[in-house]
């Protein structure tokens, strides 16, 4: 019985860390109706801005964190401005304008990944983060990096949650998310918001990567696993759903740690995905799946 | 107040408007009529910068407003409200409400314009807390002219305030947007119910392809033949029987 929480408890902090990445994808699909295909980059990029402000500013681990949040951020309002924006002006979504985003996202993937190689090399760097000992619950022992990633991944969650539904600047980018006509029409500064938007779905990405950091090593190849799963994890959920993605990520990270653990470790990546198609066969909008419509 | 000098705009390369001249002054409510796509719709838009003009001039309040971004012209205190009754289902009446004042940084303003709102439509406080995907159709045309109204604007433009809407509530909409008007409001109005924007409007335009047709004193469109032949469902034979 321990053995099955010891399997749930680590599937959930993986899973924080899927969710946290599949909120970001889903956020930026819901206000520029773009799929953003670098945001697996954006993780490996921000797990290396958070290591270089650890290491090299030598400040503490959750300064480190915040501070990787934010710089990943403000690169993702930068590439919104420079590149997506041109593309997103000429249409986007399904339409045959928006393969052309989506060409550009994996395109952007590449960029990101050998500018990450250029300056930090191929080999896997270590993120060595004291967290202390393991905390004793009852008869589990619980190592402190989950405990971190959960809490941290938590406060997260309710951050965005009140920043979306309790100030203007939120209903103003659940407005442009749902209808662009009428956020300009009530005196939005759509373009703003739309970078806005962009950006907070970076900073969740850099979160997710800097939470995973003092548990794998941070390289640059990290992003695409991760892209992977975070998209399972948002289908799985309904994509463009912000609960969903949350529920989705944790289900993927508890669905794969409980194969790897009674299955088998050598087809840890595959669970994900039988747990995708499961969903999709029974309902194929995803568990909170929404109506586009209904996505503000 | 509002002065277009032959404005030409469109969608893509197709050309909707060609060379529109129109004015409103200030505390008029004028009114746009004319068939299913004259251009009456793309007209509103590209005044309130949703498509961008191609050629022409729009003042408004003596500063050009052509090739400005929507959110600046709503600063400048002209507000469009779209045809569709375009709320957003996942908000609240009173979120969708405040989002009308987004341009708006001072609350105590913001809370006089709620409370103006809730004066001229007060169904939509009582129902304040409710999602406005519940709303019938009726309550949810007050939640878009009341969103319109919350930036306190100088003038505002309706798109079809009356489409798709049971005939007692097209009444108390058409009253309402009266006694709007009444308190200092400029008002452009869309409409396809003519005669109904004749009683309301003082001034009127017809357009036709792009341009506009004809136009003159509310009074004088009443009685013109051709508008009563086109538009109001009478003839010019019903007419002189009448005289």
């Amino acid at each position: 019985m321990d053995y099955v929480i010891d399997l749930v408890i680590i599937g959930l902090s993986v899973g924080m860390v899927y969710a946290l990445v599949a909120l970001g994808i889903s956020l930026i699909f819901s206000g520029l109706d773009i799929v953003h295909f670098a945001h697996g980059e954006i993780y490996m990029l921000g797990a290396f801005i958070g290591l270089m402000i650890f290491q090299k500013l030598a400040l503490p681990y959750v300064p480190a964190l915040l501070l990787a949040i934010v710089v990943t951020g403000l690169i993702g309002v930068l590439i919104e401005r420079l590149f997506y924006r041109r593309l997103t002006r000429a249409g986007g979504g399904y339409t045959v304008a928006g393969m052309g985003m989506i060409i550009s996202g994996f395109g952007m993937s590449i960029v990101l990944q050998n500018i990450a190689f250029l300056i930090w090399g191929a080999k896997p760097l270590p993120f060595p983060v004291p967290f202390g000992m393991p905390v004793e619950v009852g008869n589990l022992t619980l190592p402190m990096s989950y405990v971190w990633i959960v809490s941290a991944g938590l406060l997260i969650m309710v951050g965005l949650h009140l920043l979306l539904r309790r100030t203007m600047l939120g209903l103003a980018m659940r407005a442009v998310a749902h209808n662009k006509d009428i956020a300009y029409l009530s005196g939005i500064n759509v373009p703003a918001m739309i970078s806005l938007t962009f950006g907070v779905g970076c900073a969740l990405g850099a979160a997710a990567g800097v939470l995973i950091g003092p548990i794998n090593y941070v390289q640059v190849q990290m992003g695409l696993g991760v892209l992977i799963k975070a998209f399972a994890a948002a289908v799985v959920g309904g994509f463009g759903s912000l609960p969903g993605a949350v529920l989705g990520g944790l289900l993927v990270g508890v669905v794969e740690s409980l194969g790897a653990g009674f299955i088998s470790g050598t087809y840890k990546d595959v669970y994900a995905f039988i747990l995708l198609v499961l969903v999709l066969m029974v309902k194929p909008s995803g568990i909170l799946g929404v109506e586009a419509r209904m996505k503000a | 107040m509002l002065d277009i000098k032959d404005l030409v705009s469109g969608y893509g390369s197709v050309r909707i408007l060609n060379g529109v001249s129109l004015k409103v002054e200030r505390g008029q409510i004028v009114a746009l009529l004319g068939g299913n796509g004259t251009g009456k719709s793309t007209l509103l838009k590209a005044v309130s910068g949703l498509i961008w003009p191609w050629s022409g001039s729009i003042t408004f309040d003596g500063k050009r407003i052509d090739g400005l971004r929507p959110d600046r012209i709503v600063r400048l205190g002209l507000v469009q409200v779209t045809q569709g009754k375009e709320a957003f289902p996942g908000m609240t009446v009173q979120e969708n409400l405040r989002l009308g004042a987004y341009a708006v940084r001072d609350r105590a303003k913001t809370a006089a314009a709620l409370e103006r709102v809730y004066g001229y439509f007060p169904v939509l406080k009582e129902k304040r807390h409710e999602l406005s995907g519940t709303l019938s159709g009726g309550q949810l045309q007050m939640v878009c002219v009341g969103r319109g109204l919350m930036s306190s604007p100088s003038m505002i433009m309706l798109d079809e305030p009356s489409a798709a809407l049971a005939p007692q509530v097209v009444l108390d909409i058409f009253r309402t947007i009266h006694r709007i008007a009444r308190d200092g409001m400029t008002v452009l109005i869309v409409e396809q119910n003519v005669r109904m924007a004749l009683l309301l409007a003082h001034y009127g335009y017809v357009l036709k392809d792009g341009v506009i047709e004809i136009e003159g004193s509310a009074e004088r469109l009443m009685h013109d033949d051709n508008v009563r032949l086109s538009y109001l469902g009478g003839t010019v034979a019903n007419r002189e029987a009448q005289l």
